[in-house]
């Protein structure tokens, strides 16, 4: 039995755009296991980053309940959801987002200082993610515009990691990466998942998508569909080929 | 060229529309500063000639003497004396009765030797017309100079008591009357105009004394204080019985018009405060745009815009929006100039017609415009660098990548100070700007509390710089009572000292020089104001005297020299002992000992200065010694009450411009952090999405974001604070140098100066809290959808 880690219930988006409400998503009932490396899919528009947002307490639901184990999230005010990221998620984004005024490094002790005071231990791990993700001691006192992309991303990951979350979030980190780097930063998440850490992983790219034990399918801002590639091994072709037709079945 | 300018005018308001917030701020400093600039202006340009204009229209005398205890044949001496001066254009001698006249004015005392004419005498004058300004049904009492008849003086109907000697006249207030030179305490003489009957009746009065009031119109009115020496020294030589007092044009106009110079001066800084601030705010803008609008700037490079046209659209967009703030300043100054109008006339006492001056209206936009235009162009130098492609793909970097100045692993600060150090060293112009703000502000608060330390809790230093000498009462005697008047009050127990310091208006030549007014002193150690020696000491022995600093710089003077003094026809050589400073005068006094001055004239009689024990009735003391010596004594004044009245309409002043500079302060300081936390905010909004997506608060990133201020706001503060302590003398010094001050000795309190600077930061920081709660509106999730 899987540890529930985020509850839905009943969860929906809606914006008003030009003087009409847009549905993004629509009662929503889901639930997010520890340790999974669940992946949304959809086509573009299907909600999938909206719904990212309200999981991670990035946004609030305009109805509906949004559970982290045992604290409702989705009734925080904007300072008390920033407490609850602080405290248990990591976030990858497609664009990096490191700082640019700041070295590599304290991009990432920004992070971890808000979480642990102890300089030293933190700057400890820092290094010692930097050297799980493949980034050489000398990068992380450059600044974020030194790096390429790959190395940003990594060291966007280690951000994210700094602090140990309860779970990571990951919206198209592979997006703005060459098809090298993006294997790169998927060969870490996915290392790192094999580790136990769960990883929520937005993306509309199939060779990401295969990284996943969970696939959600979002249409129209419902969940369509899941499919299950936990019982595949990484590389197995039946991984592939299960994830294709689910998708072929979802009509992506 | 039109297509041009249309483009231009094109890009400014699209960069005004991007920039709301940043356009008002700025008109905001530009209004400010431009509405002080065109008062200052106003002020020296045409008000101070208002005094002119008067003088002209009143065909006043450009000399003026009172000569009293005059015999018959005087003014055909004078009439003769001036006929025979080529210099000379027209002039008039009227009857009057000359003597010191004190009452009560602004809730103390003024005192001033008096001219009082018979009115319709006067009114006909055709040198130095009186002009009736207000006047009711009253047909015999006296008509006042206008300056009495301001604020809760006098009004027409009302009664005067006039202290003349030992007496004391009430009059009815029939009217007032305008004279550019002897409207006012400040002239040197004032006059008085009684009815035909009320003047006949003083006249029979033993204190009558028969007197003659000359007006005298020159040539050149700059030579009038030339003229007036002369004059003196002929008469001297005739009559040297006759006490002669006077004055001219140069020394009326500048006394007249001390709140004048003061204000102007004031405004003039401040204008050129706020402008300098204002100036440094856009050229940080200017900076900030091209950071923030590199692409669109590369891209419009892209599409054929010359880096001319660019820097004209944000010199355009400046100028233009400094011109009309500008304008707008200078019609606001119009609206605000009839309260400053009130002010100053409750110390010149001479009537302005406030009016639309074009040229400081022309003067202050045009400056203002195109110092704001030259800053921008200077800033905007950076644009010429700009390579199209580069910009585009975001290639120019924005960040220095030689060194990590605050590393998070090593830095002892706790994070959100830290973060915020990061924010304050990579942003210099910021910095630049704050520390020129404050270092401004600081000058400016040094100066209130100086002024709120010597004026208005306690006015005696600011008394003992402008009036010299002072104490609790002056009481001046004949000399054949001399030793009996010495003896009393040495026997009398509410006296705490007295000491000789005779000044009867009676002045010395300083042969190659011009007439000073001499103070006579016996016992230099018991002076009050021993600051008065501002160089050397006063004089002890009877070859020495002590002259005005101000008459010493102007003639190259100094301590050591010996020059020759005379009065009359006897003349004997003295060395200067010290320099001294007082206004009295303009600085043209001199202090001698009782020894020296009679070797060349000797004293009819002579003025003690008396300070009491606390809880003296000063003007009962007065009284009772007035009655005692009956006609022997010959003024008592209440010195005290004396300064209580004149200065009051300092105090009020400086009370009004303190306060106004301390709002002033507040509104600079709110706008500029204002802009310059939105411009960080507007700069780095990326970066506060990303800090509160890791789950920053907005009570985190507000502190951040003030405490990012702090280090140059401290920094510049406590800088400034250690100049402005050092400079405030000096530069009040200078300020007042018109009026005979070289030296300034205010006392600078430095634990109020440093708790207002505390209030200061504690305000900034407040400020930069407050402008930074722009934070909230900050969303992360609008970083994610935005890219």
């Amino acid at each position: 039995m899987k540890e529930i880690l985020i509850k839905t219930e009943r969860l929906s988006k809606s914006f008003s755009s030009g003087g009409s409400l847009q549905h993004v998503l629509k009662n929503i009932d889901l639930e997010l296991y520890k340790g999974d490396f669940t992946v949304i899919m959809g086509a573009s528009g299907a909600g999938k980053s909206t719904l990212l947002y309200a999981l991670s307490g990035m946004d609030t639901p305009t109805l509906g309940k949004i559970t982290f184990g045992e604290k409702v999230i989705s009734d925080l005010d904007s300072d008390g959801l920033a407490l609850f990221r602080k405290a248990h998620c990591g976030f990858v984004f497609q664009q990096m987002y490191l700082i640019d005024s700041m070295s590599v490094l304290d991009n990432v002790l920004a992070a971890g200082l808000l979480v642990n005071k102890d300089k030293k231990a933190l700057a400890g791990r820092a290094r010692e993610l930097f050297k799980l993700v493949g980034i050489p001691e000398e990068t992380i006192m450059k600044f974020p515009a030194q790096l390429s992309g790959g190395e940003a991303q990594r060291a966007g990951i280690v951000r994210a990691l700094i602090n140990t979350p309860e779970i990571l979030f990951a919206d198209e980190p592979t997006g703005a990466l060459n098809s090298k780097s993006g294997m790169d930063v998927l060969d870490t998440l996915t290392d790192f998942n094999n580790q136990g850490q769960s990883v929520v992983m937005v993306t509309h790219d199939m060779r990401s998508a295969r990284r996943g034990n969970r696939i959600l399918y979002l249409s129209d801002g419902i969940v369509m569909g899941e499919c299950d590639l936990g019982k595949y091994k990484h590389g197995d072709e039946m991984r592939h080929k299960k994830l294709s037709d689910f998708l072929t079945e979802m009509g992506w | 060229m039109g297509g041009s300018f249309n483009r231009n005018v094109l890009i400014s308001r699209a960069n005004i529309r991007k920039a709301k917030g940043q356009t008002v701020a700025i008109i905001t400093l530009v209004i400010l500063s431009s509405l002080m600039m065109n008062i200052w202006l106003m002020l020296s340009m045409d008000y101070k000639n208002n005094f002119g204009r008067y003088h002209d229209r009143l065909n006043d005398g450009h000399v003026n003497i009172a000569a009293y205890t005059v015999g018959e044949d005087f003014n055909r001496f004078i009439e003769d004396t001036l006929d025979k001066n080529p210099d000379v254009t027209d002039y008039s001698i009227n009857r009057a009765f000359c003597s010191p006249v004190s009452f009560q004015y602004n809730g103390g005392e003024t005192s001033q030797l008096g001219v009082i004419l018979e009115k319709d005498d006067a009114l006909a004058r055709d040198v130095g017309e009186f002009e009736i300004t207000d006047e009711g049904g009253h047909t015999g009492g006296i008509y006042l100079p206008m300056l009495y008849g301001m604020g809760n003086n006098y009004a027409v109907g009302d009664t005067i008591e006039l202290n003349i000697y030992d007496e004391k006249f009430e009059y009815t207030v029939c009217g007032f009357f305008n004279s550019t030179m002897a409207g006012s305490h400040n002239c040197g003489l004032y006059a008085f105009l009684l009815t035909e009957d009320k003047f006949l009746e003083y006249s029979k009065k033993s204190c009558a004394s028969e007197s003659v009031y000359v007006s005298i119109r020159i040539n050149d009115k700059m030579r009038g204080e030339e003229m007036e020496t002369s004059l003196k020294e002929a008469i001297a030589k005739e009559f040297p019985d006759v006490t002669v007092a006077g004055n001219n044009y140069t020394l009326v106009n500048t006394s007249r018009y001390i709140s004048q110079m003061i204000c102007a001066g004031i405004m003039s800084a401040m204008a050129f405060f706020v402008l300098l601030i204002g100036v440094v705010v856009i050229i940080s803008n200017v900076a900030n745009y091209i950071r923030e609008n590199m692409q669109n700037l590369g891209a419009q490079k892209a599409i054929g815009y010359t880096s001319r046209q660019l820097v004209s659209a944000l010199i355009m967009q400046f100028s233009g929006i400094s011109a009309a703030a500008s304008v707008v300043g200078t019609v606001l100054s119009y609206c605000i100039f009839p309260a400053v109008n009130r002010l100053m006339i409750a110390q010149t006492g001479i009537p302005y017609r406030v009016k639309i001056l074009p040229v400081p209206i022309m003067i202050t936009v045009i400056f203002i415009s195109g110092a704001v235009a030259l800053a921008v162009y200077l800033s905007a130098g950076k644009i010429k660098k700009i390579e199209p492609i580069t910009a585009l793909r975001q290639g120019i970097g924005t960040h220095s990548f030689k060194k990590n100045r605050v590393p998070l692993d090593r830095s002892p600060l706790p994070l959100n100070a830290a973060l915020a150090m990061k924010t304050t060293f990579s942003g210099l112009k910021q910095n630049v700007t704050v520390c020129v703000t404050m270092l401004v502000i600081s000058l400016i608060i040094v100066f209130s509390g100086v002024m709120f330390e010597n004026v208005l809790k306690d006015i005696k230093p600011m008394v003992d710089m402008i009036a010299g000498e002072s104490a609790d009462s002056c009481i001046n005697i004949n000399l054949n009572r001399e030793d009996e008047f010495i003896s009393k009050l040495r026997n009398d127990g509410r006296v705490e000292k007295f000491y000789l310091f005779t000044n009867n208006n009676v002045e010395v030549q300083h042969v190659g020089g011009v007439s000073l007014v001499v103070s006579v002193i016996d016992d230099s150690s018991k002076l009050n104001n021993q600051s008065m020696a501002i160089e050397g000491r006063f004089p002890k022995y009877g070859n020495e005297f002590a002259v005005a600093a101000k008459y010493a710089k102007e003639r190259g003077l100094t301590v050591g020299d010996e020059i020759t003094l005379k009065i009359g026809n006897a003349e004997d050589k003295y060395i200067i002992s010290g320099l001294i400073q007082n206004t009295n005068n303009l600085g043209k006094d001199c202090i001698m000992t009782r020894e020296a001055f009679e070797k060349i004239s000797s004293l009819q009689n002579v003025s003690y200065y008396i300070d009491f024990v606390d809880g003296v009735d000063i003007d009962g003391f007065n009284s009772e010694m007035s009655e005692y010596f009956g006609s022997d004594v010959n003024v008592v004044y209440n010195i005290y009450a004396v300064l209580e009245g004149t200065s009051k309409v300092y105090v009020s002043l400086i009370t009004i411009i303190v306060a106004a500079v301390m709002i002033l302060s507040c509104i600079v300081v709110i706008f500029v952090i204002y802009l310059l936390v939105r411009t960080q905010i507007g700069g780095k909004k990326r970066d506060y999405g990303i800090l509160k997506a890791l789950g920053f608060t907005t009570r985190q990133l507000v502190l951040q974001t003030a405490l990012s201020f702090m280090p140059s706001v401290l920094v510049s503060t406590v800088v400034g604070f250690i100049i402005s302590i050092r400079i405030i003398n000096p530069l009040t010094a200078l300020f007042l140098g018109g009026i005979g001050v070289v030296k300034c000795s205010f006392v600078v309190p430095v634990v109020f100066i440093i708790f207002e600077e505390i209030g200061l930061v504690a305000f900034a920081f407040a400020a930069a809290c407050l402008m930074a709660l722009r934070v909230k509106k900050i969303s992360p999730r609008e970083l994610l959808s935005g890219e």
